[in-house]
């Protein structure tokens, strides 16, 4: 598998014109900028000494993967493309979900987490996804996009009642409590609270909906997205990825 | 030759089912309707201005009535329609004028950006400087009499007190007054009963001397300082709740949902009492990252206090208008957090919120 990414990789060198790409720039001086906007916890939070979070240790380890150093640069949330396409940085990694629209100027990494929404289900719960929800009562955020998509499924499975809830800790409590039989949360949200619960409760392991999160490089970077890809598969495969998820929404 | 002929048949069969295509969808606005609300209030800010297809441009306005609002802003972009001979392609604008009128709605028409052939050579679309000002007051006037007893408001330009909305001009509050002036005089000869507001201010805490704008604070009095009051009917302005709730104290340092009420004191103050005030952009954002968002059911229930708060202290406002109803397509930003209906139709549960109160009484 390894074999074949670097013949990717060979061709892409052979194929592209080096003067065009960030690659070479990046690797002469040993430095990776990164762009993030550092008000999103638990992905990106600077305080006055400080900066921490998932996307930071994200970067870091992409970069020790690649030997090179990291550099961290803040926008907001706003302007980070803004920023990669006046070169403000050579990539972003904050959290962003793949942009179909954005491909003509930016490409995008193979994604490393999935937003989207998530069944939450007692343990031992015969509820695996959508098709396990008849005369079940489904709690969600009151006005979320879980609850748009609660509404939908209310209008197409026999018995199912939409519980609308104030709160993520609402819902979780409901489903706790049995006042539910399963709740849809955001995967980030869902983590977050899960882990403050004293619940035997867990994710059923098929996302409802997709909101990948991936790297972004501009569109011409080929080669550096092509080391970036690589270096966040071995990240994947040696497990690195996934003790990044469990420190940072699966708490202590 | 037979064996070729069932080949033959059937290639004909093939051409003939290609010719029988539907006819297109007629879309017609149809006879007025009444919008039922028991809080007339309510307003929303559409954005059909890159919405092509008829059917969208209805359906969004049919919802919009079904929700009791019985108010629209909607932008109308001189940039698009008018050309450098004069000609002006009105058939997207009646399209929509059309479609609101029928639902039995009432627009206030926000008319802004200028043509290529109207700027500089690589200007922005929004920059307007005063050798365009006759230019920008015969489109208003055109769309003024065109629409007369169809659209009843129009907005001259948009946040004038941020630099970008004139393309990042160095203006002053002098050149806004000046457009008043200039586009004033020219609408009301051409429809007398067009409602002409002014400002449409930015919130914002810009000092004097800021690149990007002035606060609308300064910019108000500044206007007022000018002459503007001369020059329009009724003030529009922009107010957002940001992370507080509507019932927040106001104060200069702070953008919230009651900075109307500082706008309103200035008012006062240069005895306009007497002019309305429209609330034509407002409301809250359920982003989950955006820091100015709060959660979702804290964005339904901030937005149908301010609706209360707005229709019991504030008899001066006659709308407050959402931003925003629905967008063509996502936008993949926060914007789509602003939305009560998504691009597929699919209505947000704060517009089933929304639709519900404008059903009730209390």
């Amino acid at each position: 598998m390894k074999g074949w990414l670097w013949l990717m990789i060979g061709l892409l060198v052979v194929g592209c014109g080096r003067a065009e790409d960030s690659w070479q720039r990046v690797q002469e001086n040993g430095v990776l900028h990164v762009g993030l906007d550092p008000t999103y916890p638990p992905f990106a939070v600077a305080t006055t000494d400080d900066l921490f979070g998932f996307d930071v240790d994200l970067a870091r380890a992409l970069a020790d993967e690649l030997g090179l150093q990291v550099q961290f640069a803040y926008f907001g949330y706003d302007g980070l493309y803004d920023a990669l396409g006046a070169r403000q940085a050579d990539v972003l990694i904050s959290a962003l979900i793949i942009d179909p629209t954005r491909t003509r100027d930016f490409a995008y990494s193979d994604p490393y987490f999935n937003a989207g929404q998530m069944l939450l289900v007692p343990a031992g719960s015969p509820i695996n996804g959508p098709a396990d929800l008849r005369q079940t009562t489904l709690a969600v955020e009151l006005g979320s996009e879980g609850h748009v998509q609660g509404l939908a499924w209310g209008r197409q499975i026999v018995g199912l009642m939409v519980l609308p809830l104030n709160s993520p800790e609402q819902v979780i409590e409901a489903v706790g409590q049995k006042e539910a039989d399963a709740a849809l949360l955001d995967h980030i949200n869902a983590r977050l609270h899960l882990a403050q619960t004293d619940y035997d409760l867990h994710l059923a392991p098929t996302p409802i909906t997709v909101e990948p999160y991936a790297l972004v490089v501009r569109a011409q970077d080929k080669q550096l997205l092509a080391h970036l890809n690589i270096a966040l598969h071995t990240l994947t495969t040696n497990g690195t990825l996934d003790r990044l998820s469990t420190h940072w929404l699966d708490g202590p | 030759m037979p064996v070729y002929r069932p080949a033959l048949r059937l290639l004909l069969l093939i051409f003939l089912l290609t010719l029988l295509q539907p006819n297109p969808v007629l879309v017609t606005p149809g006879p007025r309707q009444q919008v039922i609300t028991h809080h007339p209030v309510i307003g929303v800010h559409t954005r059909l201005t890159d919405e092509v297809e008829p059917w969208k441009i209805q359906r969004s306005l049919q919802l919009v009535r079904e929700m009791g609002s019985p108010w629209i802003v909607e932008f109308f972009p001189w940039a698009y329609y008018q050309a450098e001979d004069g000609y002006i392609a009105w058939e997207h604008q009646d399209l929509v004028v059309e479609h609101a009128y029928a639902q039995g709605l009432t627009i206030i028409a926000r008319l802004g950006w200028t043509p290529a052939w109207a700027r500089p050579p690589d200007t922005p679309i929004a920059y307007l400087d005063e050798t365009a000002y006759p230019a920008f007051a015969q489109y208003a006037a055109a769309f003024a009499q065109r629409y007369r007893g169809k659209v009843e408001y129009l907005i001259v330009g948009n946040e004038p007190n941020l630099s970008r909305e004139w393309g990042y001009r160095q203006t002053t509050p002098a050149d806004y007054v000046e457009l008043l002036r200039v586009v004033y005089p020219a609408v009301k000869a051409a429809n007398p009963d067009i409602v002409v507001l002014g400002g449409a201010l930015a919130p914002t805490l810009e000092p004097i001397g800021s690149a990007q704008g002035l606060n609308d604070l300064d910019y108000l009095r500044q206007m007022y300082e000018g002459g503007a009051a001369a020059y329009f009917d009724g003030l529009a302005v922009h107010t957002y709740g940001f992370n507080f709730p509507p019932h927040a104290e106001p104060a200069p340092d702070i953008l919230n949902f009651r900075r109307v009420e500082l706008l309103r004191d200035i008012m006062v103050a240069y005895g306009d009492e007497a002019t309305d005030m429209y609330i034509t952009e407002m409301g809250w954002n359920d982003h989950p990252r955006w820091t100015m968002a709060v959660r979702p059911a804290q964005r339904i229930q901030y937005t149908l206090d301010a609706f209360r708060y707005a229709e019991t202290y504030w008899p001066y406002v006659k709308v407050a208008a959402l931003w925003m109803f629905r967008l063509p397509a996502p936008d993949r930003s926060h914007m789509d957090y602003f939305t009560l209906v998504t691009p597929e139709f699919v209505t947000k549960p704060i517009y089933q919120e929304i639709r519900q109160w404008a059903r009730d009484e209390g």
